[in-house]
């Protein structure tokens, strides 16, 4: 496998996300070896702006469908005791499968581009989100919900009243890590010409270091971006955590 | 606004509760949980349900608010059978008060005490009015209400438990064992609290606990209950301690109930016998006049003041003198209230190695003198039936 | 460009056919699926290795003596977020291409997890059960090696799982860095076709349940029975 034939596969697959680099005047050279080029970072920081809002777009569409989806489900699963095994068991092969090889399987059927770049990162976002929710909802107290059917709340009642409000930090914590596995896995979607940050760590940049690691710290901010904001949505939605004994 | 006691008073309601051969059968089970029980709770009266663990007693509790489905027969409250309504909106006019307590651990106190009312639609203001109310009415200060229950010990919670089950003015309230996971002296207080309480509100109660002196202390009628809720004795604690229907009852009360009937009894309740009285100054003949008399019932003469206030024990030397002096021989010893438990006045008694203990009113005067003798007595005669008082104004503390 | 069939990926995967893009060179076969797929096994095994070898005992003795949650939580959820294509690009240009070079960087992304869930797990444990065997007289070793991790397994398994979804997952794209794994088939579609793309997409799948399936069932064997009846 040389380097040619590994240019040329990647220039087809790539397809017109294959990018001129800029002119040569540039100290930094492919294939020189360096490890990060200040200078082409500073001219070219503007280029990751629209990757970056496409990994945004993507990740955000495919965490909320998966959310939607896994949520509905515990919710099903949390009333049907016995569909709980063989939804955790689904949504766990679902997870197995590589994200690479899920992409490629569905190609038959969606082709290439954002839709299926979505359906496969939802996909992966069931298991974690499903199991939290789970995990949140079993761990309400029994005496809570005792209390509350025997004070008068229906069952719906009790469960978007008391189990719910009480599983949020579980749920909250199954989306930060769906949430940051999908930033980060949504760099591959660019094999399937659904364009993101992975853009930038691909095709002609690969030789490039400076490039990906731009990209990637991109996605590391982005990370940590998603991580406060569910941690002060947690903070937000859950006061009586703080609450300590006086 | 009237104030919250009275307020609390003038609205509350109470219903009876009626057992009419209630079933409680688990499917699978050889015998029902609870078989054919009849039993009826006068409103405003607490009935405690007692018994090992197993015999149905939470079962049954649970058959009111149908947190526990009836098999066969009813339950009815007032007249109505709780079949008739939805299970939610049945349990919604009927107070629940579990061991664990169960408050929800992500709402404050006032919205934890508050969760019937909203259930029921009640406007804002006046739930927090009631949740400032009832806090009140359980002693808890009503800046607690902004807090969480994981910031309340046990006690508070407990407490929390009750006004929460009251905040809605139920018919009925159901306790299950409340009380069970506090610490004994905690105990004591939350117990004689409720008491208080139920002096002033006066709801139907249905208590269950496995605790035969918690149940005689709080209960105005008790059912001792065995295996497939079976009612082995259903009467007030006084029948309970004096006249046990069968072994199991009797085994279960235990073997110091006559101890335990003392619990139950003030030392004003009985007949008190008299001493002579003597006073500072007095001819010492008279006194041994009043001594040489024949009905006298106990053979010391007693000092007392002007105001009739014991101060000793006249000797044989103090009597030897012409006149009484005003200083007696013998120390007082210990003196009784007629408000004392008898069985408090007892312990007094032994402890003081005294044979006889005067006891005074509420103004300190004499009012008779007390003896162990006196109490055996009375334990032994047929008239100790008296009066059962309900268990609200029972001597508790 | 003609979408592929399922059927002719798996025609692809047995018997070599003309591959309809190179004109006329045979590629594919059964052979050639056996090479990639023992090559993507044997990256994988060799970067789980290394992974636990560094992971396993460093997660076991932090959680043992209850120090360092923030660093191994910290690390655990590092690692879920570091993109992989860049672990392989960024292998492939500074430090080199070749097994020995990929092996480590994949050995990293699986040491997250097990990391994390081996403080976890080894943390689960109830202290009173640990505090007893103490008190028998156990070194502290004993403890870690018969009483800690035997609880711990569940968790700690799920770890090694995760490690392995991971470690596939990003053999898959070796190839990039001069691996040879069933990811060759996948991103040399000029080279493979439309059948070879979803004959190696299959096989990447299969793969991975299957050692998802091993692991499981490794699981099973190691927990003890008592651990079972408390299970989900």
């Amino acid at each position: 496998m040389g380097s040619p034939l590994l240019l040329a596969a990647a220039g087809e697959v790539g397809g017109d996300f294959f990018r001129e680099r800029s002119s040569g005047t540039l100290p930094c050279q492919a294939n020189e070896a360096h490890l990060f080029c200040w200078d082409w970072a500073r001219e070219n920081l503007d280029r990751y702006g629209t990757p970056t809002v496409q990994h945004l777009e993507i990740v955000l569409i495919s965490v909320l469908v998966g959310f939607a989806i896994a949520f509905a489900l515990a919710l099903i699963a949390h009333r049907t005791r016995w569909l709980q095994p063989p939804l955790l068991t689904a949504t766990g092969v679902l997870y197995t499968i590589p994200s690479i090889a899920f992409f490629f399987l569905l190609l038959p059927v969606t082709g290439f581009g954002r839709d299926t770049a979505i359906i496969v990162l939802s996909a992966y976002t069931l298991q974690i989100i499903y199991r939290n929710t789970m995990l949140g909802l079993n761990n309400v107290p029994d005496s809570a919900k005792d209390a509350a059917r025997g004070m008068g709340f229906t069952e719906r009642q009790v469960l978007w009243k008391v189990e719910l409000p009480l599983a949020v930090p579980e749920i909250i914590a199954g989306l930060r890590v769906a949430t940051a596995s999908t930033i980060a896995i949504a760099t591959l979607v660019v094999l399937i010409s659904a364009g993101g940050l992975g853009t930038e760590m691909y095709g002609s940049n690969f030789n490039f270091p400076t490039a990906i690691i731009i990209a990637a710290a991109i996605i590391g901010l982005m990370v940590l971006a998603f991580d406060l904001l569910f941690l002060t949505a947690q903070r937000l939605m859950t006061p009586w955590r703080k609450a300590r004994p006086t | 606004m009237p104030s919250g006691e009275t307020d609390a008073q003038s609205r509350s309601g109470a219903s009876s509760v009626r057992y009419e051969e209630a079933t409680k059968q688990y499917p699978g089970t050889a015998e029902p949980a609870v078989d054919r029980l009849t039993l009826e709770v006068p409103a405003g009266e607490i009935c405690v349900l007692v018994g090992p663990s197993g015999c149905g007693k939470t079962t049954a509790m649970r058959m009111v608010n149908r947190t526990v489905e009836i098999s066969s027969g009813d339950v009815l409250i007032g007249e109505r059978s709780v079949r008739d309504r939805e299970p939610a909106q049945l349990r919604r006019e009927i107070g629940y008060v579990i061991q664990q307590v169960g408050l929800f651990p992500h709402r404050t106190i006032t919205e934890n005490i508050g969760a019937v009312p909203q259930l029921l639609g009640w406007k804002k203001d006046r739930i927090r009015e009631r949740s400032a109310e009832l806090l009140e009415l359980i002693g808890l200060d009503p800046e607690l209400g902004d807090r969480y229950p994981a910031q309340l010990s046990g006690g508070q919670q407990q407490r929390v438990g009750v006004a929460r089950a009251l905040a809605a003015d139920p018919l009925v309230m159901l306790m299950d064992e409340p009380f069970g996971a506090i610490d004994p002296i905690n105990r004591e207080r939350l117990q004689n609290e409720f008491l208080r309480l139920q002096a002033e509100i006066r709801k139907t109660v249905l208590f269950v606990t496995h605790d035969i002196d918690e149940a005689i202390k709080l209960g105005d009628r008790v059912a001792v209950l065995r295996e497939g809720g079976r009612v082995e004795q259903y009467a007030t604690p006084a029948e309970l301690l004096m006249a046990p229907a069968t072994e199991f009852v009797e085994d279960f009360v235990g073997a110091d109930r006559a101890l335990k009937r003392l619990a139950l009894m003030r030392v004003g309740d009985i007949n008190l016998w008299e001493a002579p009285l003597a006073h500072v100054g007095q001819a010492t003949a008279e006194v041994r006049a009043k001594l040489a008399a024949p009905d006298v019932e106990v053979p010391y003469p007693l000092l007392v003041d002007g105001e009739r206030r014991p101060l000793g024990w006249l000797s044989e030397r103090d009597l030897s003198a012409d006149v009484v002096p005003s200083r007696p021989d013998s120390p007082l010893g210990p003196v009784l209230e007629r408000d004392d438990v008898m069985r408090d006045a007892l312990a007094d008694l032994l402890q003081g190695q005294s044979q006889y203990a005067p006891v005074v009113d509420r103004e300190g005067r004499i009012a008779g003198v007390l003896s162990v003798e006196i109490i055996s007595e009375f334990l032994a005669s047929p008239e100790a039936k008296s009066e059962e008082q309900p268990a609200a104004e029972r001597p508790h503390g | 460009m003609p979408l592929a069939s399922f059927s002719g990926a798996i025609e692809f995967i047995f018997s070599s056919q003309e591959s309809n893009v190179t004109g006329g060179k045979e590629v594919g076969g059964f052979d050639k699926s056996l090479e990639l797929l023992i090559g993507h096994i044997e990256v994988t095994v060799l970067a789980l290795a290394i992974a636990l070898i560094v992971a396993l005992p460093l997660g076991l003795y932090l959680g043992h003596i209850g120090k360092g949650e923030l660093f191994a939580v910290g690390i655990g959820n590092a690692g879920r977020a570091i993109p992989e294509l860049a672990v392989i690009a960024l292998v492939a240009t500074l430090i080199g291409i070749g097994m020995r070079n990929v092996a480590p960087a994949l050995a990293v992304l699986g040491i997250a997890p097990i990391l994390v869930n081996t403080y976890v797990g080894v943390r689960q444990v109830d202290s009173a059960v640990v505090d007893a065997a103490r008190g028998m007289g156990m070194s502290e070793m004993k403890i870690i090696r018969k009483v800690e991790l035997p609880l711990a397994i569940p968790t700690v398994m799920g770890g090694i799982r995760g490690a392995a979804i991971v470690v596939v997952a990003t053999a898959t794209i070796a190839p990039l860095a001069g691996v040879e794994t069933l990811g060759d088939f996948i991103l040399n579609r000029n080279v493979y076709g439309e059948n070879g793309l979803l004959a190696g997409a299959i096989l990447v799948a299969l793969l991975a349940l299957t050692i998802e399936g091993l692991l499981a069932l490794l699981q099973r064997r190691l927990t003890s029975d008592g651990l079972k009846l408390k299970t989900v």
